[in-house]
């Protein structure tokens, strides 16, 4: 899709042939971006508070969180029809987005929470402030005065300031009070984007080999139920760290299945954040793996292996111009406040099948996108067209098809061994109902039903598989998804 | 009494059929090109293995593996029944109770076309599941979701019936194979297992010219290197000894909940027998097969002798071994030793020394540890940390080495046990002759 909006004349094709098949395939944003609020607000700075919530989980818990929320209501959104008046406190804290050398400041004032909160940036000096004015004073007096950096008890404001560091992935979160380590355990945690200073859609900036067309966030945390309770009936000398024994474990704030649903669901009205990653054949992906829980997880990523590119908001680089010491792996060992980034790429190159299945001489796909014009239809018809390369443009053939990155040398292949009947499956929530990409097969009642477009889904995981319960409850915990999805079918 | 009589195991599943899955086809279905009589393999006279094409047949089922401590737990897994044939009478009748640990390893070549055979067998010791199963093909590049074996995204195989997978082989490495269904469960039962692929620099040498990497004695050539990891083009990766270790821990009250019918401890999992290919220390330097599982002679672990049926050393299934895989280590010095390492641990990371020997990384996620411009990662350690679905090639050079033997261990010392039996666990020996 996004080398046919390259070409203005293809592009008009597209609006014209788009015209009639409106109502079938709807033409939308093909890229996706990280959620977040930045600092474009009528303050032009972050300003959190810290407010305790309950938050309930499929298997019926509800969980005392302390939370982070933002008082200038998502005004500074990334995504103007999503997030807007959203100002509840949340699981995780509002993904900060900002800009490399860009002047940061977090206002953060306590509303509620009964231990002083703070905040720290991981890779970033940051200076505090203690804020006395009308509405917030030094209640005892102490300056704000805090173990590791300055704290603010109940209506009480710090002021954090610093300047965005080099592009990358960051955490921030709370630490200090009486006991450091329940503040991150409680949910006071989140994630700030370093975007490049060249404003251009990459990682690290122009020429580093780290342009993506998604953008992804998988942010692993994990809790205790028990020390929530133990907070929520007031004990908060209660629980030692000792005891911590995890049940629960999270990517981006939710556990499977709520994880699927969309960002800023009501259902979850606490945990803005979904973790279903969407991308076409061919797309790049940028997966900013992020660990801001207390424990190691093993995220595991079905369909393909990952290139790391940035560790910690540094480009994996020996040069500093591109990340050339970036590997390639399928497991991501993330250690607690270590951050990953990653491309990740699935085009069903050498399946030795075609993934669309067999060639239909009887639909149109005048566009190229792999749907039928008039019924959008999974439509495989005779044409793989390979002239250039899809990454460079350089004329000669890639093997991939150059609208629709199609594998043509499995072109017409038929699938090599014969499906048993649904009598002898069991078949999944999100299963097709067919093997081929783009197609939906006839499935008995009540099954199936959760993938519309025949998308494949690929399991993003925790492969500690203790990690994919809730509460002691399978399935449930950090299993996540991304879903190949035919060239067709909208991404936002 | 013998509790385990196959006869009537096989009986008591055809019943379980019956009666249960009456819409089910249940049908053992064995797909292989060339294969004319079902069971996998070009053994009968008339049958030709087309080339590069490899067949097999696994079942999925139940059976015991006994720790190093006496301690019978009840296992899920895998069992290799390639050459048993289609017919359902005797592929159930063979496959009840088969399961073994780890599961078959499965060797392959890049450029294989890999047809595996699934068919789900029960479990007989808990006629009250109707457990479906899958293969993962953990690291499988460009997967389809299909062949992907994720339960809740994909197909399972019932009772009773076979699933044929179906796999091009284009990337080398060492990946794992692992059931993907009720993930927590079916794998801390034990449905894991070693699979890795060779690269075709084995048989063509390097083809960029690069002299030192000849053809491989895999290739036929009896002066180069026994193998390579990866298509390196620098000769780097070369061996001359291959080991797979898979580490794994067993949670013993997980085991005896499931036997028991008894409400699954996920939360409160906790690996308490640590394990190399399905064995802990001593058992892993014990050559060749385990004895088939019988009940403990002695009380362990809080039960009393006959935890299982209450008759101590009692066979526990059909008097087939179950743990096939010893962990013994032999080099002569100056050879390249690989081990092809993979943790399929599900509530910790692991970290492995081979103390008094240099670990040179040379692979891991089934990738040569190379940048993206062609710049070679290998990191020489004494340790190697790792959690669970990592897999990482390390080759030891013993040139240097004296002749000896070496322990190769978890850096976490306590995990050097059998649940309270010391001295065992996540240890094996590495002999340098």
């Amino acid at each position: 899709m996004k080398r046919l909006l390259k070409q203005p004349g293809r592009l008009m094709g597209l609006l014209f042939t788009g015209m009639s098949c409106m109502l079938a395939v709807p033409q939308a944003q093909a890229e996706h971006d990280i959620r977040g609020i930045t600092q474009a607000n009528p303050t032009g700075q972050f300003n959190l508070y810290a407010f305790p919530f309950n938050m309930n989980l499929p298997e019926g818990t509800s969980l005392y969180m302390w939370g982070f929320g933002d008082m200038n209501s998502g005004d500074g959104r990334t995504h103007q029809m999503q997030g807007g008046g959203y100002a509840l406190p949340q699981y995780p804290a509002p993904t900060l987005i900002v800009q490399e050398g860009e002047p940061v400041v977090i206002n953060m004032t306590n509303y509620g929470v009964p231990s002083p909160v703070s905040i720290v940036v991981t890779g970033h000096n940051v200076t505090p402030t203690c804020v006395v004015s009308v509405m917030n004073t030094d209640t005892n007096q102490d300056n704000c005065d805090g173990l590791i950096t300055m704290e603010a008890e109940v209506n009480e404001t710090v002021s954090y300031s610093f300047t965005a560091g080099s592009p990358g992935t960051y955490i921030y979160h709370s630490i200090g009070g009486d006991n450091p380590a329940l503040h991150t355990e409680m949910g006071l945690l989140g994630v700030m984007i370093v975007r490049p200073a060249d404003g251009s859609r990459t990682a690290y900036g122009e020429n580093t080999g780290t342009d993506y067309d998604q953008e992804n966030l998988y942010l692993m945390t994990e809790i205790d139920p028990d020390i929530h309770l133990q907070m929520e009936k007031g004990h908060y000398q209660h629980f030692t760290n000792s005891d911590r024994h995890a049940k629960i474990w999270f990517i981006n704030g939710r556990v499977f299945p709520d994880l699927f649903q969309g960002d800023f669901n009501s259902l979850f009205p606490n945990q803005p954040y979904e973790s279903l990653v969407l991308a076409h054949p061919g797309d790049k992906v940028l997966v900013r793996n992020v660990n801001a829980g207390h424990d190691s997880h093993p995220m595991h990523y079905h369909g393909e292996n990952l290139r790391f590119i940035g560790r910690d908001g540094k480009m994996l680089s020996s040069n500093g111009t591109d990340a050339d010491l970036g590997r390639s792996d399928n497991t991501i060992n993330s250690a607690p406040k270590q951050t990953v980034d990653a491309l990740w790429t699935w085009t069903g190159k050498d399946l030795n099948w075609d993934a669309y299945g067999p060639i239909n001489t009887s639909c149109t796909d005048s566009n190229h996108d792999m749907a039928d014009d008039f019924t959008g239809a999974l439509c495989n018809d005779q044409n793989c067209i390979d002239l250039e390369n899809n990454r460079t443009g350089a004329l000669g053939p890639d093997g991939f098809d150059d609208h629709n990155f199609q594998y043509c040398p499995d072109h017409g292949k038929e699938l090599p061994v014969t499906l048993p009947g649904v009598g002898d499956l069991t078949l999944g929530g999100w299963w097709s109902g067919s093997p081929f990409l783009g197609d939906t097969g006839d499935l008995p009642v009540g099954e199936g039903g959760l993938n519309p477009f025949g998308g494949y889904f690929l399991v993003w995981h925790s492969h500690a598989e203790k990690e994919l319960t809730t509460f002691d409850i399978f399935p449930g915990g950090s299993l996540g998804s991304v879903v190949i999805v035919p060239p067709s079918a909208p991404i936002d | 009494m013998k509790t385990f009589s196959k006869k009537m195991l096989s009986g008591a599943i055809a019943l379980t059929l019956l009666g249960f899955v009456g819409t089910a086809s249940a049908v053992v279905n064995v797909q292989c090109p060339g294969d004319i009589d079902g069971d996998a393999d070009w053994v009968t006279p008339g049958e030709t293995q087309p080339a590069n094409t490899k067949c097999m047949h696994l079942i999925a089922g139940d059976s015991f593996a006994v720790m190093s401590d006496d301690n019978p737990m009840y296992i899920f897994g895998f069992g290799d029944k390639t050459g048993v044939g289609n017919l359902p009478d005797v592929v159930i009748g063979n496959g009840i109770l088969a399961a073994e640990w780890p599961g078959p390893t499965i060797e392959l070549d890049q450029g294989d076309e890999f047809y595996l055979n699934l068919t789900n067998v029960g479990t007989v010791m808990r006629p009250d599941l109707f457990d479906p199963h899958t293969v993962h093909f953990h690291g499988f590049p460009n997967a389809s979701a299909v062949f992907d074996g994720v339960p809740e995204v994909s197909i399972s195989i019932n009772m009773g019936s076979t699933l044929t997978y179906y796999y091009n082989i284009v990337e080398p490495g060492t990946y794992i194979y692992h059931c993907h269904v009720e993930a927590t469960e079916h794998m801390e039962m034990g449905m894991l297992a070693n699979l890795y692929v060779h690269p075709a620099q084995d048989m063509t040498g390097c083809v960029n010219g690069n002299q030192n990497c000849p053809v491989s004695q895999r290739g036929g050539n009896a002066t180069g290197p026994g193998g390579y990891v990866y298509n390196d083009g620098d000769g780097t990766t070369a061996w001359d000894v291959e080991y797979a270790l898979q580490f794994s821990s067993f949670d013993d009250k997980f085991h005896d909940a499931s036997l028991f019918v008894q409400p699954l401890p996920f939360a409160m999992l906790h690996g308490t027998y640590p394990q190399i290919n399905g064995r802990g220390y001593p058992d892993t330097i014990r050559l060749g097969d385990l004895p088939p599982p019988t009940d403990n002679t002695a009380p362990v672990a809080g039960h009393p002798a006959g935890k299982v049926t209450g008759t101590p050393g009692e066979i526990l299934n059909n008097g087939d071994p179950t743990q096939t895989m010893d962990s013994v280590i032999q080099v002569n010095q100056g050879q390249r030793l690989l081990l092809r390492l993979s943790n399929v641990g599900l509530d910790r990371f692991w970290t492995i020394t081979a103390m008094g020997l240099k670990m040179k990384i040379v692979g891991a996620g089934a990738r040569l540890m190379r940048g993206s411009d062609g710049k070679n990662l290998y990191r020489e350690t004494a340790s190697l940390n790792f959690g669970g679905g990592e897999t990482t090639d390390v080759i030891i050079d013993t040139s240097d080495v004296a002749p000896g033997t070496y322990f190769l261990h978890a850096t976490e010392v306590h995990q050097m046990s059998n649940l309270t039996q010391l001295d065992g666990g996540m240890i094996t020996e590495i002999v340098v002759n």
